[in-house]
């Protein structure tokens, strides 16, 4: 039996590999290809080198400051996103794994602005937004910061349910023994929340502040029904970035697929440091 | 550790056979080109073997062209399947329908800078009958040796009026005039909507006196500059500075454009907008918020002016929307723009061509060019065009009851007959056309909203115009 695994293995893996390879590793490397090349169509293409990448940043030779913009105006966002999402959700699930009545009621509610897509989402909050700025004069794209602060309103809103479930299942997995076992100690609440709680948490902050951070990049569908990227691109997180260079400019279907390479390496470093600084801190149970 | 390298080596080994696949499709797709090729000189007249796959530019069409589709079908057995790329989408649709091994075999492309981004893709048209039919040749769009495509309609923009309105209004004391005929120039059209707007309580008392349901808001229909409503100004109004400039230049072919423009006539293109914002009920800065629909307050008889196209016509009328305007009180008169009123019909072009895929095959090809000729001889087809789209045909077999019922475009016709001079669509040949009014647009909110000033907006006309044009020459002369 062993030795018949061990000669037969790859048969076993193939169904998996060939579905992973025609959905995942071959689009990616012909992407990464395509960054190189000029092309209309995907099947249509000529290699043309570095030139997609150049003209990420310098542009009829001179330095074009959309792509950077779009670059800090993401990480901030990811970085206020992120913060903003793991307290509050964490906050949540604390005050909903202390048994108050309703717990159930509550949980729903906080998870539900989760079920509803992106695009119709940003459509309601835009209307809501819209008719609170009127009293101001403003509109949510009147500049990039009324942008900035709707999408994050937005996205904290819709995100924070969801981590929240992540964060009452991490609490309701430590021991009942352990804080026991401090409360005869002495610990007060916060002794225990400190020393107890939260390394307890370490791996569920580790997969929540992966997947805040991830999203908080990543972010597309908010972002092109709440602002689509006006005023002026201003407000262009790097995913509608790479849209908009994709289909707005004619023939920068190359440059576009170049950005989502640069795109894909700059999320996949940061999601590493991350994972490894926060996975470090966890202890064993 | 050895488990590992197995596993690289079965990812290589799964890549190597996906390259594989991929030689191996390329090499049938060229056999299948070649026996196409072969199979045409023996079949060049059997029809019916061909599917059509027309990839359609206007969502409002789409009801009408789903079942011109069927009633093709019934009549001929030919298999013509219909998609209408969502609105603002058909770029970003037509590229990925392209590249799919059934790709659309009629699509459509605005102007010359799409036929040359089209043009390994574009079939030569200049022997079909499509284009024989064509009545005015300058409605194709010649590009690299051929008839790339072949408009399927022209159409009509202006400033949509009601007359009704201004006929009560002419009743008040000291009105400036007395009907709508007397608005000839920019310098009367000024006059009537400061008017109006200054006094609309008492053109709603008159209006209620003769018995009209309509009750005003204002003069002008709000300007929005979201993106639903934006290209009303930075592509319709902007092609006003844009015609007269190329006019000076002596441009032959007004639609081609030129590397740089000095925007000469911005402050013409200042004062109509100005107009636009000043005689409206909409907040000057909240323009951009997309709550706004400027066709429900022309419809609802709530504002007298409206710019916009003889397309509205059907929107206008259709008693689905459920608009107070009727018919008979619209109308479209030019947009006067200060330099040459007395002269001047309405702008007339269009940003509809019909092209069709050279890379499908033979049969689908002459398919889809039977479907197209179908359309525009058949008197269902006919019927569909003028009828249910509401357009406003190129062809000279629409004649008789296939004229157009449209008001605005019979207007356009009536201009053009007492000698007046259309307005070319100068504004066809705007490079990297998106990225050109986005950053147009967002000057001219800024200005608006009173963020910024007309510097900006004047900046982002000429310097952006020869920066994109700049670009789009790039990226051609590499292709």
């Amino acid at each position: 039996m062993q030795k018949a695994n061990r000669k037969y293995w790859w048969l076993f893996v193939l169904p998996t590999m060939a579905a992973f390879a025609i959905g995942f590793i071959i689009p990616f490397f012909y992407g990464i290809f395509l960054s190189f090349c000029k092309f209309t169509t995907v099947t249509d293409w000529k290699w043309i080198g570095l030139k997609n990448y150049t003209k990420i940043l310098f542009v009829n030779g001179k330095l074009d400051t959309t792509f950077l913009h779009s670059l800090w105006y993401t990480s901030l966002f990811t970085l206020v996103t992120v913060l903003i999402i793991n307290l509050a959700a964490f906050g949540i699930a604390l005050l909903l794994t202390k048994g108050i009545r309703g717990t159930n009621i509550f949980r729903t509610v906080f998870f539900m602005p989760n079920l509803i897509g992106g695009i119709v989402l940003s459509y309601i909050w835009l209307m809501i937004f819209n008719a609170f700025l009127q009293k101001i004069s403003q509109t949510i794209v009147s500049n990039q910061w009324n942008a900035f602060w709707g999408m994050v309103i937005v996205v904290c809103w819709q995100q924070i349910g969801y981590m929240m479930i992540i964060y009452v299942a991490g609490i309701q997995n430590i021991s009942a023994d352990l804080i026991e076992a401090a409360k005869i100690d002495g610990a007060n609440s916060w002794q225990v929340l400190r020393n107890v709680t939260i390394p307890m948490l370490r791996p569920t902050i580790t997969i929540c502040s992966f997947l805040t951070l991830t999203n908080g990049f990543k972010l597309f569908d908010q972002n092109l029904a709440l602002t689509g990227g006006n005023p002026a691109k201003q407000s262009q997180l790097l995913a509608l970035n790479i849209y908009d260079t994709m289909y707005g400019t004619n023939g920068w279907q190359g440059v576009g697929q170049a950005k989502a390479v640069i795109f894909f390496i700059l999320v996949a470093v940061i999601a590493l440091i991350q994972n490894r600084l926060t996975t470090s801190k966890e202890v064993e149970q | 550790m050895k488990a590992n390298r197995l596993f690289a080596l079965g990812l290589s080994a799964a890549m190597a056979v996906g390259m594989l696949a991929g030689c191996g499709s390329s090499a049938s797709s060229a056999t299948s080109t070649a026996s196409a090729a072969e199979a045409s000189s023996t079949a060049a007249k059997s029809t019916g073997k061909g599917k059509v796959y027309m990839l359609n530019f206007k969502p409002e069409t789409d009801q009408a062209w789903q079942n011109l589709a069927k009633d093709y079908k019934k009549e001929t057995g030919v298999e013509v399947n219909v998609l209408t790329a969502a609105d603002g989408q058909y770029a970003t649709t037509l590229q990925s329908e392209m590249a799919k091994s059934d790709a659309p075999t009629i699509f459509n492309i605005g102007n010359t800078t799409a036929a040359q981004q089209w043009n390994d893709y574009t079939y030569d048209l200049k022997d079909s009958d499509l284009y024989k039919h064509l009545s005015n040749k300058d409605l194709a769009i010649n590009y690299d040796g051929k008839v790339a495509g072949v408009a399927n309609c022209y159409e009509s923009y202006g400033i949509i009026y009601n007359k009704a309105i201004i006929k009560s209004y002419g009743k008040l004391d000291k009105a400036v005039v007395k009907s709508a005929d007397e608005i000839t120039s920019l310098d009367t059209l000024e006059k009537v909507a400061d008017d109006i707007q200054n006094r609309i309580d008492e053109v709603n008392t008159q209006l209620a006196d003769d018995g009209s349901d309509y009750q005003i808001t204002e003069a002008f229909a709000s300007a929005g500059l979201d993106d639903g409503s934006s290209w009303r100004f930075s592509g319709h109004l902007v092609n006003m500075p844009l015609y007269y400039e190329f006019k000076d230049a002596g441009l032959e072919d007004l639609t081609a454009g030129q590397a740089e423009v000095t925007g000469k006539y911005l402050d013409n293109y200042k004062r109509v907008w100005d107009m636009y914002v000043r005689d409206s009920a909409a907040d000057a800065k909240t323009l951009n918020s997309g709550a706004l629909n400027a066709e429900s307050e022309f419809g609802n008889g709530e504002a007298v002016f409206y710019q916009n196209g003889d397309w509205e016509y059907s929107a206008l009328t259709d008693e689905e929307n459920g608009y107070l305007v009727t018919s008979d009180d619209i109308d479209m008169m030019p947009i006067y723009f200060g330099v040459d009123d007395e002269n001047e019909a309405l702008c007339v072009g269009t940003e509809n061509h019909w092209a069709v895929n050279s890379k499908a095959s033979e049969d689908d090809i002459n398919a889809s060019l039977e479907f197209l000729n179908w359309v525009i001889t058949s008197d269902e087809g006919r019927k569909a065009v003028t009828e249910k789209m509401g357009l406003t045909a190129p062809f000279d077999t629409f004649t008789g009851d296939f004229q157009t019922k449209n008001v605005f475009a019979q207007t356009s016709q009536k201009l053009q007959d007492d000698g007046k001079k259309i307005v070319d669509w100068s504004f066809n040949a705007t490079p990297n056309v998106d990225d050109w009014r986005a950053d147009f647009v967002s000057a001219l909110t800024a200005y608006t909203d009173g963020s910024g000033d007309w510097d900006a907006v004047k900046t982002a006309f000429t310097d952006g115009w020869a920066n994109q044009w700049k670009l789009a020459q790039e990226a051609s002369a590499e292709s």
